[in-house]
């Protein structure tokens, strides 16, 4: 689905990402974990063509991100709040996402319904720029969802969240996996990370410097590793 | 106290404000000089003024009268020049400086405001030259001490005064027209309110005790707006309401994406404090009109067609000058969701042309001062919609700052670069070469026509135009973009 190849991106002397081969599967869980700075945003970034990339370049089902806008169709995404319109209200901001992937109005309130779990608009005509981080949050999220989309990825979508959506994403997340799609999450709680993604990867000073699949004894490893001496 | 003026100092140098290129500094810093020299100049020679105003008249009286009036307009002007220069005191509110440490600093610091420092170069210099050589030194120093202290007083004031005016707003309208009204009867000389405070200020040669009056005044003005920032230190007294209702532009939706971009674009007008200032500035600047379309340039048809550009030109220039900064702060969203460039362009150019055509519509008036107005402005906005929109775009590319939304657009020159100052060189050299050619074969007086022809061949060229823009911003994406996260 996902194909990085020599990929690097050099920020300045003391920082690179550098990822030599990484094959991402149709139907992967993707986790990945590092401590700040270690490049997780910038991998993301790069697989979004957001950043041009030094050297190498990203394939989306063997097409590359920065030559053509083919993957935006089948591909959701959110890292951050720059991925929301501040001055529409959260309604407004999922007609217009679901605008542009033809969906109408109705659709978008059959989705509001089926997701209104997760987020429900109790004040209709609060801005986006107005709500909680973790409102924001949920915002952005399920506006990836709103295009079925084969490819969902997300930057710490666990961060500013309450317990109750949590535990709704992941098993949004698990649900959405278990019928095809492919998903690419990071994220600094390991637990979770363990508990639903299929793959992990640990990345570190812009480098991948482990990649398993996930078994019983992640957590316990991921721990160990993170552990400070 | 001293920490928190580092900290100030530390917020006004690092501010994005000085974070643009050095031509702008330079120009900003050149057009601040040139305007405090305009003002001392005209504080220097008020006395010549005044004297030239109202003959017959003692000089010092009659500048008082005109204070009075001065003082009162300063009120309104404060309140939509003046930023109250409430620096984020929410960092603080948590570590151990004392609360009215935070709240006084505030309050000393709009001390220091360019509102101030203009009463000040227009007063001193006459204080100076008048004043002081021609009254005795104990009636000059109140006067002064009074005259120094209304300007604190207003300054004070001005807390409390936009807290009610931006409830309220019909009370700035009703202050306007309570000053007019005293104007007229000033004028008319029926009463004369202006007279009794100069009067007032006479008083003060007889008893000088009377200067403590108005520093009563400053002082409580001072801790009234005190008493005010204390009342509002809390976190949840920032929430504001909106009005996501009245300008939700639900029927464009039904215009498919192109329609949508639209709704989109007005909400961002009318739901942000920049934009929106911004396009109510510019509706103010459609009555040039009146200035301009005088004798002297009515006999000109290329000074006319000058005007017209402008006028037809002005709602959409002064908003799109900042095309894609606008977006700049959720210009990712842009870029990963399946939407193509073309029509993203594509939406602000049909925009861009409602706005020229309604700017039209509503100068189209003006050919009641001459017919001529009309045929030429119809000609004109051909030249507007189709030419000098793809000319604001182009320079838009150019763009690489971010733009805050939500800040006020008064003294804000954040996303202004040297490309909005070369814009302008082709938007009028075009009109000037078409001029040219047809003054050359003796038909100066249908240069429009030539102007307007070649505004409607753009216009039938408009999606080559859209794509070449649209493919600029393709190319130019990770410049802007990366300059837009900043």
């Amino acid at each position: 689905m996902i194909e990085i190849l020599k990929l690097q991106k050099v920020y300045s002397q003391s920082f690179a990402l550098t990822i030599e081969n990484l094959k991402i599967n149709k139907g992967e869980l993707i986790g990945l974990v590092g401590n700040n700075g270690a490049g997780k945003t910038t991998l993301l970034s790069l697989i979004l063509d957001l950043i041009k990339a030094t050297d190498g370049h990203v394939k989306s089902k063997d097409l590359q991100v920065d030559k053509t806008d083919d993957w935006k169709n089948y591909t959701g995404s959110y890292l951050n709040e720059r991925f929301l319109i501040p001055y529409l209200t959260p309604l407004e901001f999922f007609e217009f996402v679901g605008n542009l992937y033809g969906k109408n109005k109705s659709d978008i309130s059959i989705f509001m319904k089926e997701n209104e779990d997760f987020f429900s608009i109790e004040d209709k005509d609060l801005y986006i720029r107005e709500l909680s981080a973790g409102n924001k949050n949920k915002v952005g999220i399920l506006a990836t969802m709103i295009s079925n989309p084969e490819i969902i990825i997300l930057d710490e979508p666990f961060a500013n969240l309450d317990p109750s959506s949590q535990l709704w994403l992941k098993s949004k997340l698990k649900d959405l996996n278990a019928k095809g799609t492919t998903i690419i999450i990071s994220s600094h709680d390991l637990m979770h990370v363990t508990e639903i993604c299929s793959r992990i990867l640990i990345l570190e000073n812009g480098k991948i410097v482990n990649d398993s699949k996930t078994h019983s004894n992640s957590l316990q490893e991921l721990e160990s590793y993170f552990k400070l001496n | 106290m001293y920490q928190l003026l580092i900290h100030f100092w530390k917020e006004k140098l690092r501010s994005p404000f000085w974070q643009k290129s050095i031509f702008i500094n330079i120009l900003l810093g050149f057009i601040g000089i040139y305007l405090a020299l305009n003002i001392l100049m005209l504080g220097f020679f008020a006395d010549k003024i005044v004297a030239e105003l109202f003959p017959n008249q003692d000089v010092l009286a009659a500048f008082n009268r005109l204070l009075f009036y001065y003082f009162g307009f300063d009120i309104v002007i404060r309140f939509f020049l003046q930023q109250l220069p409430v620096m984020s005191i929410q960092p603080y509110l948590a570590l151990p400086v004392k609360k009215s440490t935070l709240l006084h600093f505030p309050l000393v610091r709009s001390v220091f405001n360019f509102l101030n420092l203009f009463a000040l170069l227009l007063i001193l210099p006459f204080f100076f030259k008048v004043v002081l050589s021609t009254q005795t030194p104990l009636y000059s120093v109140s006067w002064i001490v009074s005259v120094i202290s209304f300007i604190a007083f207003n300054n004070f004031l001005n807390f409390t005064a936009k807290k009610y005016f931006v409830k309220k707003p019909l009370l700035v309208i009703l202050w306007i027209v309570a000053l007019s009204i005293f104007i007229y009867l000033d004028i008319a000389k029926i009463i004369s309110v202006s007279s009794l405070y100069s009067n007032a200020l006479g008083l003060l040669s007889q008893t000088a005790l009377f200067a403590l009056l108005p520093v009563v005044l400053a002082i409580a003005s001072y801790f009234f707006a005190y008493e005010l920032l204390r009342r509002n230190a809390y976190i949840e007294g920032v929430e504001k309401q909106n009005n996501a209702k009245s300008t939700s532009f639900q029927f464009l939706s039904n215009y498919g994406l192109i329609g949508t971009l639209i709704g989109s674009e007005l909400k961002l007008i009318f739901r942000n404090k920049r934009p929106k200032s911004v396009f109510y500035l510019s509706i103010f600047f459609l009555l040039y009109g009146f200035i301009f379309y005088n004798d002297q340039y009515l006999n000109s048809p290329y000074m006319l067609t000058f005007v017209g550009i402008f006028l037809t030109s002005n709602l959409a220039m002064f908003f799109y000058q900042y095309a894609f900064s606008w977006e700049s702060s959720f210009y990712d969203m842009f870029l990963v969701h399946r939407i193509s460039t073309f029509n993203f362009v594509l939406a602000k150019y049909y925009l861009f042309a409602i706005m020229c055509v309604a700017s039209y519509l509503v100068t189209l008036p003006y050919a009641f001062i001459d017919s001529k107005i009309a045929l030429i402005n119809t000609a004109i906005v051909l030249y507007n919609v189709g030419i000098t929109s793809i000319l604001v775009f182009f320079s838009g590319t150019f763009s690489s700052s971010s733009i805050d939304l939500g800040r006020s657009q008064f003294m804000n020159y954040q996303g202004t670069g040297a490309h909005h100052f070369l814009m302008m060189i082709p938007l009028f050299g075009i009109p000037m070469i078409i001029y040219l050619i047809f003054s050359l074969i003796g038909m100066e007086e249908f240069g429009f026509f030539g102007v307007g022809l070649i505004g409607a061949i753009a216009i039938l060229l408009h999606r080559q135009l859209v794509g070449f823009i649209s493919n600029r911003l393709v190319k130019r994406k990770y410049i802007m973009s990366s300059g837009f996260r900043k």
